[in-house]
């Protein structure tokens, strides 16, 4: 009888407990099924939604929704294209490039919020673009994204070393008026305008940063189409924003093109007012087969990234890529490169491979850097670990940036393992005198085959595997510390794109950024940094472009990194959906358009 | 009286244990722990923003000192904010650490019960098909690693390709029945691995109380088999019993499930000291370690306690 009570008792306390700890998500599905609302997944959770530390893709989703920046990306247009967010239009640029004049919307409200007076959301002005700005160059806030802006803007690193006053003005960071922004550049920036559409340059409201302190990371305010309801670590639940603005969907100038998008039915979006959902469901899943049950369940995920364990089962055909009928019926798709790359390169501070002090010895360890680029077998990688859907290209300019150049040689990708032992055995290389390489990565099971399918591309060409050693480290923080304390001879890692400019990826391997900046192979080319620096304040085109190549081809003829490979995205939907995804270059911005029948 | 007094000098006498744990585990958080700069870093960082995010982190204070600092910390109860989100700790644990109890303790709660009758049925039947069979099933139970009961589970009960009746994912809880439509799989798993280990060890116990000598008098007595399990050979296994449930209370409060709850998408705490391992984000890795000492402290008192409820011949001095 007693066990009895027991049990009682413990049943009873659970179903308390549990109805008191409820996610606060909002609602039980019943009570949602007369409202529009739509579950994606993402592949990781965001730590932050504080917009100075969205530096991962996944903070970048939700901060892009909840959040304004002064410009977006086009909604339907591929390659990616600008237009004004925040701002009315497109900036005002002097004749020298160095000062911006951008005139901001009128009218625009931050999301209702305990933090104003009232709890009512007030008027986005120009000066809440600059004290978002200018919390990158506060070190209390734990920035992220002070790179972008650092040594560009006149007067902000001096404001920094000032104490970071935020009564203090910048000269080249100005609210002219209200609605006027006024940007004054220290040279040329081309690429500013596309980190005004990056999540770091969302706008906040001083008083909600205030109000919150740091838990703003987990209580953003922004005057985004959403604001968010609930943030845990399994998923982060949205609503919309009512004082979001009415801005008519316009196909034409969201770059719509009928021939490939058409199948979306984004078309009958034509002249509403997003947002058009009641609730978005952001779910962060990692696990493949929790990711798939949930998105075949039928009522819980509506659109996801297809899991690279379910390509076999799902796809008909990868080439092009095809459903089977059978999900061809329930499923919409689409797929896309992503935008960035995976590559691998040496760190060029490590006398045994890299630069060495004796011009001899620098020549042989040139041609054994290049007879381990020329070992690598990318087709087998890409079969072997990305279904044979990646995309293989020399250099460091991946597919996503318009400076791609689809017809440079591709010896670089091209395995050729006698000419590797050639070039071994013409440098004086052998067995015995090769170096120890030491292959970092962080723990994990993938990483453990990369490096096996590595080291066995390395046997064929003589390299002996007890020569190719492995570095295992706990945790990506770990490995980021050993990357930028030069402390790793060969550094195999990803590279998501900021923007859609090669600068992006050039900037890699340009001397003034080496350790601990990104830069950590260390590449230390005059020539090289020479054509940057030229590069750099030149706005796009011919000219440019052609030096971006000439830079991609220095890479490949310094045989500096085993380059590369571009992932390619294959997203799922539900036919009830209507969306069109977006890589992730461009954040979560479609979420704003996605409705559901 | 006695009680009190036994409780106070066991909870000074879990000091120096709290002190000894506490420290260990900091000096592996700080000399061998991940570095927690290098996950805050943007992109393109310089010496300069590497040291203030170091100095922002209080790591460029001397060793003894953050010592110090986390001991007022635990005795303050007051671990400051999650270097991830910048949340309150004490927040953080509010409201994740309910979340970890409603999904686990039915797992935990059944898993024993059923572990424990399991075993007397297997004990009181030793050498027979029935004892072979549970014990068989156990060791099958055993050998299935936890991840593919979960997997299995929410593919049999939850998804379109097996039954459909539960959701894959999900917390939404505003009502018994949405605690039990969330609860049930995670439980399922739960019990199915939670019983092979539970049945074998009961069971040993049982069987080693079944060959003592007042049991063979009960049953040269004549007294009935379900009396004889029941009152002379339960009772006296409560020990062990307690002993087993009650140390494992503090991993189940602190810890959660962390597979449960990634495969379930459930926000408890298991994911969250994940996180803070594998991040080092320190606040919230102090709190997890220093309250699990503090509760296994408890738990201590607690078992002893519960000897002497079970046992009355067990004195507390």
């Amino acid at each position: 009888m007693a066990m009895w009570r027991f049990i009682g008792t413990v049943t009873l306390s659970s179903l308390l407990l549990a109805c008191s700890a409820s996610d606060d998500a909002g609602n039980s599905h019943a009570a949602v099924n007369d409202k529009k609302v739509f579950r994606y997944a993402m592949g990781g959770s965001p730590t932050s939604l504080d917009p100075v530390q969205s530096g991962n893709a996944y903070a970048n989703v939700i901060v892009s929704n909840v959040f304004d920046t002064l410009y977006n990306y086009k909604y339907l247009a591929r390659p990616p294209e600008l237009k004004p967010g925040l701002a009315e239009a497109m900036p005002e640029v002097s004749d020298d490039g160095l000062v911006y004049t951008i005139p901001l919307k009128q009218g625009v409200l931050f999301a209702d919020d305990p933090a104003f007076p009232g709890g009512k959301g007030r008027e986005v002005t120009a000066a809440d673009f600059v004290y978002s700005i200018k919390r990158h160059f506060d070190p209390a806030t734990r920035p992220q994204g002070a790179w972008l802006w650092q040594d560009r803007i006149k007067g902000l690193d001096e404001w920094k070393a000032a104490g970071s006053d935020y009564s203090a003005e910048i000269a080249g960071l100005r609210a002219v008026d209200p609605y006027t922004v006024r940007i004054e550049l220290t040279r040329p920036y081309p690429q500013l305008l596309y980190t005004l559409a990056m999540g770091f340059s969302a706008v906040v409201p001083a008083e909600a940063v205030e109000t919150y302190g740091r838990e703003f990371g987990i209580r953003p305010v922004g005057s985004g189409a959403f604001r968010l309801e609930s943030f845990n670590t399994a998923k982060a639940v949205l609503l919309p924003n009512s004082n979001y603005r009415d801005e008519p969907f316009n196909l034409i100038e969201e770059g719509y093109d009928p021939a490939t998008q058409a199948y979306t039915r984004v078309a009958e979006l034509e002249g509403r007012s997003p947002p058009f959902l009641d609730r978005l469901e952001i779910d962060f899943i990692q696990e493949g087969s929790a990711l798939w049950s949930s998105f075949t369940k039928g009522d819980e995920v509506q659109m996801a990234s297809l899991p690279d364990e379910q390509v076999e089962f799902v796809l008909d055909s990868t080439r092009p890529v095809i459903l089977k009928p059978e999900f061809a019926e329930k499923y919409q798709l689409a797929t896309g490169p992503e935008a960035g790359f995976v590559y691998s390169n040496f760190n060029l501070d490590f006398p045994e491979m890299g630069y060495n002090p004796d011009p001899e010895r620098n020549a042989r360890n040139k041609a054994l850097r290049c007879a381990v680029i020329r070992s690598f077998d990318w087709p087998a990688r890409n079969d072997s670990f990305y279904m044979g859907l990646g995309q293989v290209f020399p250099g460091v300019i991946p597919p996503g940036v318009p400076e791609f150049d689809e017809a440079m040689p591709r010896d670089s990708v091209t395995r050729d393992v006698a000419y590797a032992k050639q070039l071994l055995a013409d440098n004086g290389w052998t067995p015995d005198n090769l170096p120890t390489l030491t292959y970092g990565t962080v723990a994990g099971v993938k990483s453990r085959l990369f490096f096996e399918q590595f080291r066995a591309f390395l046997k064929d060409i003589g390299y002996p595997s007890e020569k190719v050693v492995l570095k295992r480290y706990a945790t990506f923080g770990d490995i980021v510390r050993a990357w930028s304390r030069s402390e790793l001879p060969f550094v195999s890692k990803g590279w998501g794109l900021d923007y859609p400019d090669a600068e992006n990826t050039l900037q890699l391997f340009y001397g003034p950024n080496a350790s601990p900046g990104s830069n950590d192979a260390n590449y230390a080319n005059p020539k090289y940094d020479a054509l940057f620096e030229q590069a750099a304040t030149m706005a796009p085109s011919d000219e440019r472009t052609a030096i971006y190549r000439q830079m991609n081809q220095m890479l490949v003829d310094d045989c500096v990194a085993v380059t590369g490979l571009t992932r390619m995205r294959i997203t799922l939907w539900h036919n009830n959906v209507i969306a069109v995804p977006d890589s992730s270059i461009v954040g979560g911005g479609f979420l704003r358009y996605v409705d559901v029948d | 009286m006695e009680l009190l007094q036994y409780t106070l000098r066991k909870l000074i006498a879990g000091i120096p244990l709290i002190f000894g744990v506490t420290f260990i585990s900091f000096l592996l958080m700080v000399y061998f722990g991940p570095d927690k700069t290098y996950d805050l870093l943007g992109k393109n960082p310089t010496e300069q923003q590497i040291a203030e995010i170091r100095s922002e982190l209080g790591y460029d204070q001397p060793f003894v000192a953050r010592y110090f600092n986390y001991v007022t910390e635990l005795a303050t109860l007051n671990f400051g904010r999650s270097e991830s989100t910048g949340e309150k700790v004490s927040d953080l644990l509010a409201r994740t650490i309910p979340v970890s109890l409603a999904l686990v303790t039915p797992g935990f709660v059944l898993g024993n019960l059923f572990g424990v009758l399991l075993a007397l049925f297997a004990a009181s039947r030793r050498g027979s098909w029935v004892d072979k069979t549970i014990m068989g099933c156990s060791a099958v139970g055993m050998s299935i690693s936890f991840l593919i009961a979960i997997i299995a589970f929410q593919l049999v009960f939850s998804s379109s390709y097996g039954l459909g009746w539960f959701p894959v994912r999900g917390w939404n809880i505003h009502s018994p029945l949405d605690y039990l439509r969330y609860v049930t799989v995670p439980t399922l798993a739960t019990v199915f691995v939670a019983l092979g280990y539970n049945t074998r060890f009961y069971r040993a116990v049982i069987v080693e109380e079944l060959s003592r000598d007042h049991v063979r008098t009960a049953k040269a007595f004549g007294v009935s088999p379900a009396k004889i399990l029941s009152v002379h050979v339960l009772k006296n296994c409560a020990i062990p019993i307690i002993t087993r449930v009650v140390f494992s209370i503090p991993f189940i409060v602190i810890s959660g499930s962390l597979l449960l709850e990634t495969y379930f998408g459930i926000p408890g705490v298991g994911k969250v000291a994940f996180d803070a391992i594998t991040t080092g984000n320190q606040p919230v890795l102090k709190a997890v370690v220093g309250l699990t000492a503090v509760l296994f402290v408890l738990a201590q008192i607690l078992t002893d306690i519960l000897y002497r409820v079970a046992d009355p011949r067990v004195s507390l001095n």
